[in-house]
C-alpha cells in the first residue's frame, strides 16, 4: 500500500517541476538575446512592419500578461506558429511530421541495447571470469568508448565500401531490402489508417494497410544510426547488468533457494533476474534520457528529418515559439521517463518507499 | 508396516553418518583443506554442536553436507556422508531406481581385498579412516567413491542397498557426496534443511514471505494455491509468529530480525525434513531473541523428531542446545564428546581453551584468551594443526599428527585428537600409537 502511495507522490510532484521549466523556457526565450522580429524580419528590421508585427506577437503586452498567455497556451498544447523555419505553419503540424521518425530512432535505440547489452550482460555475469565474459566485457568498454558522432562516421564510411561487395564480402545497399543511399528519412508510411467511421462523436478508424516492404526498408535504413545512437547505452548497460548479476547469485538468499532444492533454472529465473533487473531501470531510463539530446548529432548526421535536427535548426535560427515548443516536448518526455522509472521501481521492488 | 525391530532400530540408529569428510578448495597458490577427515553421526532426536572459531571448517562442513559446496571447492575422493533413513532410501529406490546399486550382488562376486589389490585403486582402509581390510565392506569402499574407478557403479549412482528381503528394502543408504541433479534436489530442503547466519539476508526481498514458504512446499509436498497458503500460515504460527495470516502476505523488510529468522526456520521445516543443519543461525540475533530462538528449536525437535546440527562459535550457544559435541580446529574434529563430559571435563588443549575464554569462568580479572589466529591448512597433516598455539606441547607435536584416539582407554564416547591421550598409556607408547595411523597414511 505504502509503495503505491510513493509513487502517487512522485507523480505529484511532477507537476511542479513541469511548470518550473516552463518558467524557465519563458525567461529564457523571452529575455535573452534573441529578437523574434529579428529572427524574422532579418537583422535590420524596423519601421512600421517591425511594429506592427511586434504588436501582433503581443509582444508589447506587460511582461505577466505575455507569461499568462505563453503556459496557458503550452498546458494547451497551442503552440502557435512556427517564425522562420516553416514561417505560418503551425507547430503542431511540424511536430506531427517530424516526431514520428525520431521515435523511430528512439525505438529502435533503445531496443537494441536492451536486447543486446542486457542478455550479454546477464551472460558475463553467470559465466564469470569465462572467455566469452571477457569478450563482452571488453568489447563493452570499447563501445563506451567511443564517442557517437566519430562511430557514426566511422560506420558510415564502412558500409559505403560494401557497395558492389567489397572488403567486407557484403553489399550494405542490397541485402535485404534495397536501398539507395545510406543516409536519409525512414520511410514511415508503412502502416496507416484508410477509412475512418465517427462512431458518435468520436472518429475510429476502420481500415487500415500494412506494407512489409516499406517496414523493411524503414528497418534498415534506420539500424545504422539506432546502432550508433544505443552503443553508449548497449555498453553501459552490458557492465551494469554483469556487476548486478554478479551481486545478486552470490547473495544469501540465492543460497537458501538451493537449500531449499529449487533448480537452477527456478533460481535463475525467479530469484535472481528481478533482482538484478533493480539496478538496471535508472541506467535503461537514464539511457533513454540521453539518447534525445544524442539524437540531435545522429540524425544530422544520417540526415534524417526528426525532432533532434528540427530543435537543432530552431534554436540557431531564432525560432523561438517552434524552439520553446520542443523543449516544452522534451521535458514531458522527461518527466514521463521519471515516471515510468519510479513505475518500473514500484512493481520491481517491494522495498521502494517504505521509509518515511 | 514396520516390524518392532525396525522402529526400535530406526529410533536409535544414526540417520546421517559422516565419515572422513575432506573438502578442498583448489586455489592458483594452494589447496586449502578446509575440512580434513571429519567423521560423526546424527541420530533423530538429538543435536550434535559442532564448535570452534571462525575458519576451523564448521560451515564448509555443514556446506558438504547439503552439497553446496561451490567451485574451487571439491568433496575429495575417500569422503562418505550416509544418509540412511530408511524410508527415504526406499523412497529414492523407486524414485530413481537407474541410479541404485544392489550391494548384495556386488559382495556376492567381489570381495575388498582383492578390490583393493587391483592396479589403479590407490587407497588403503587406513585412508578411510578403518583400521584393517577386514573391517571394511563393499559398501564402505562404493560410499568413498571409488566404485567408479572399479567399474562397479556409474558416476550417477546415489543409492545403495546393502540388504533387501522379498523384494523390500531392509537396509541401505543414500550416498550424499555423490547426489547430483534432481535427486540431490529431491534431498536438499526435502529431507536435509538448513538455515544459514544472517536472517536479514536470507530470503529474497522481492517476494513475500509466504511466497518463499510455499515455494518449498510446492516443491516437496506438492501443496499449491490455497492448501499451501493454510499450511504456509500453520508453519509461520508453528515458529510463533503472531498474527500470520497477515503475515504471510507481507515481505521479509516489515519482519524484525528475530521474526525473520523465524520466518526461515518455518521454510526449512516445511518440507518435513529429517535433519536441520543450523549454521549459526543466532549469531547475528540479540541474546533474548538467541534465547528464543533456541527454545523454539529445541521445541520443534521433540515434536518433529528432528536430527540437528548445530553449527556456533559460542560455547554458551552449546551448552544449553547440544546432546554431544564436536570441536573443530583448523578443518579437523579434535575432540568429541557428551555436553557434560565436555564442559565438566575438557581434554584437549584447545577445548580447555576455549572454555576459559567464556567470560566469567576465567580465573583472575583478565579474561583468558587463545593467542594468535587459526592457521590456514593448506598442506597435508604431518604435525599438529594446534602445537603453535598449545600451552601443552611438546616436542613431538611438531612431527607427529595426532589421530582421533578414546581419551581413556576404555572409554569410547569421548575422543580427541591429541598427542597426550590416551591418558593412561605411558607418552612412548602414545606417540607410537599416533604415528602409526599416520605412517600407514603417509605411504601415498
Amino acid at each position: 500500500m505504502s509503495r503505491w502511495r510513493y509513487f502517487f507522490q512522485r507523480v505529484l510532484l511532477s507537476i511542479p517541476i513541469l511548470f518550473l521549466v516552463m518558467t524557465v523556457i519563458f525567461v529564457i526565450l523571452r529575455m535573452g538575446p534573441l529578437d523574434p522580429v529579428a529572427a524574422m524580419l532579418g537583422p535590420e528590421a524596423s519601421g512600421v512592419q517591425a511594429a506592427e508585427i511586434r504588436e501582433n506577437m503581443g509582444l508589447n503586452e506587460p511582461l505577466w500578461r505575455q507569461y499568462i498567455d505563453y503556459m496557458f497556451n503550452l498546458v494547451t498544447f497551442n503552440f502557435g506558429q512556427s517564425y522562420v523555419i516553416q514561417s505560418g505553419r503551425s507547430v503542431n503540424t511540424l511536430i506531427a511530421i517530424y516526431a514520428p521518425r525520431t521515435i523511430w530512432l528512439g525505438f529502435w535505440a533503445v531496443l537494441l541495447p536492451l536486447f543486446i547489452g542486457i542478455p550479454l550482460g546477464f551472460y558475463a555475469g553467470l559465466n564469470p571470469n569465462s572467455w566469452g565474459d571477457y569478450i563482452a566485457s571488453f568489447s563493452g568498454i570499447v563501445w563506451l568508448a567511443m564517442p557517437n558522432f566519430w562511430l557514426a562516421i566511422m560506420l558510415l564510411a564502412v558500409l559505403r565500401r560494401t557497395q558492389g561487395g567489397g572488403f567486407l564480402g557484403f553489399d550494405w545497399y542490397t541485402i535485404g531490402p534495397e536501398v539507395r543511399s545510406l543516409i536519409g528519412t525512414p520511410p514511415l508510411d508503412f502502416i496507416g489508417f484508410e477509412e475512418w467511421q465517427s462512431l458518435g462523436m468520436v472518429p475510429m478508424p476502420s481500415g487500415f494497410y500494412f506494407d512489409g516492404g516499406t517496414l523493411a526498408v524503414a528497418i534498415k535504413v534506420i539500424l545504422p544510426a539506432a546502432v550508433v545512437l544505443g552503443s553508449a547505452s548497449m555498453a553501459s548497460e552490458l557492465r551494469i547488468g554483469r556487476t548486478a548479476i554478479l551481486e545478486t547469485i552470490n547473495s544469501n538468499y540465492v543460497e537458501t533457494a538451493k537449500a531449499k532444492g529449487l533448480s537452477g533454472r527456478v533460481i535463475l529465473w525467479k530469484h535472481v533476474f528481478r533482482n538484478a533487473l533493480i539496478p538496471l531501470v535508472p541506467i535503461i531510463t537514464n539511457e533513454a534520457l540521453l539518447l534525445l539530446g544524442g539524437s540531435v548529432i545522429v540524425e544530422v548526421i544520417f540526415g534524417i528529418n526528426g525532432l533532434g535536427r528540427l530543435f537543432f535548426f530552431s534554436a540557431t535560427q531564432g525560432d523561438l515559439p517552434l524552439a520553446g515548443a520542443l523543449i516544452f516536448i522534451f521535458t514531458l518526455i522527461t518527466i514521463s521517463l521519471n515516471i515510468l522509472q519510479d513505475f518500473l521501481y514500484t512493481i520491481l521492488d517491494p522495498r521502494v518507499g517504505y521509509e518515511q | 508396516m514396520e516390524s518392532p525391530a525396525q522402529t526400535a532400530r530406526a529410533d536409535t540408529d544414526p540417520i546421517v553418518e559422516v565419515r572422513n569428510l575432506q573438502t578442498a578448495f583448489y586455489t592458483d597458490k594452494e589447496v586449502i583443506r578446509a575440512v580434513d577427515g571429519v567423521s560423526f553421526d546424527l541420530t533423530p532426536g538429538e543435536t550434535v554442536g559442532i564448535v570452534g572459531e571462525s575458519g576451523s571448517g564448521k560451515s564448509v562442513t555443514a556446506r558438504s553436507m547439503m552439497g553446496l559446496v561451490d567451485n574451487p571447492g571439491v568433496i575429495l575422493a575417500g569422503s562418505s556422508i550416509r544418509f540412511t533413513h530408511l524410508e527415504t532410501v526406499r523412497e529414492f529406490a523407486t524414485k530413481f531406481s537407474r541410479r541404485t546399486v544392489d550391494v548384495e550382488e556386488l559382495e556376492a562376486e567381489h570381495d575388498v581385498r582383492s578390490l583393493l589389490e587391483r592396479p589403479g585403486i590407490d587407497v588403503t582402509p587406513a585412508q578411510l579412516g578403518y583400521d584393517s581390510v577386514e573391517s571394511m565392506t563393499i559398501a564402505d569402499l562404493l560410499a568413498a567413491g571409488y566404485g567408479d574407478q572399479l567399474g562397479l557403479t556409474d558416476g550417477d549412482d546415489c543409492v545403495f542397498i546393502t540388504e533387501q528381503s522379498s523384494g523390500e528394502v531392509v537396509d541401505g543408504f543414500i550416498e550424499i557426496t555423490r547426489l547430483e541433479g534432481k535427486p540431490q534436489r529431491a534431498m536438499r530442503g526435502g529431507k536435509i534443511a538448513m538455515v544459514f547466519q544472517d536472517p536479514l539476508t536470507s530470503l529474497n526481498p522481492v517476494y513475500t514471505v509466504g511466497n518463499q514458504i510455499k515455494e518449498a512446499l510446492r516443491l516437496h509436498q506438492d501443496l499449491s494455491g490455497r492448501a499451501a497458503t493454510k499450511e504456509a500460515i500453520s508453519l509461520l504460527e508453528a515458529v510463533g509468529i503472531p498474527d500470520s495470516r497477515r503475515r504471510v502476505a507481507e515481505y521479509p523488510h516489515q519482519f524484525s530480525g528475530g521474526m525473520r529468522q523465524r520466518a526461515v526456520i518455518a521454510m526449512a521445516l516445511a518440507c518435513d525434513p529429517e535433519v536441520l543443519i543450523c549454521d549459526e543461525p543466532t549469531t547475528a540475533l540479540d541474546v533474548t531473541i538467541q534465547a528464543q530462538i533456541l527454545e523454539l528449536l529445541e521445541e520443534l525437535q521433540e515434536k518433529r523428531d528432528l536430527a540437528i546440527m548445530f553449527i556456533t562459535h559460542d560455547m554458551g550457544v552449546i551448552a544449553e542446545v547440544a546432546d554431544r559435541v564436536n570441536v573443530m580446529y583448523a578443518g579437523e574434529t579434535v575432540e568429541t564428546a557428551d555436553v557434560h563430559t565436555l564442559f565438566a571435563n575438557p581434554k584437549h588443549p584447545y577445548t580447555e581453551g576455549l572454555l576459559q575464554s567464556i567470560p566469567g569462568r576465567q580465573e583472575g580479572d583478565r579474561l583468558q584468551t587463545i593467542e594468535g589466529n587459526v592457521p590456514t591448512p593448506n598442506e597435508p597433516p604431518t604435525f599438529c594443526r594446534f602445537a603453535p598455539r598449545c600451552p601443552k606441547a611438546f616436542e613431538s607435536c611438531d612431527s607427529v599428527h595426532p589421530v582421533s584416539v578414546p581419551v581413556e582407554s576404555g572409554v569410547d564416547d569421548h575422543t580427541a585428537a591429541c598427542l597426550l591421550y590416551p591418558e593412561d598409556v605411558s607418552e612412548i607408547d602414545r606417540i607410537e600409537r599416533h604415528s602409526e595411523t599416520q605412517s600407514t597414511e603417509g605411504e601415498h
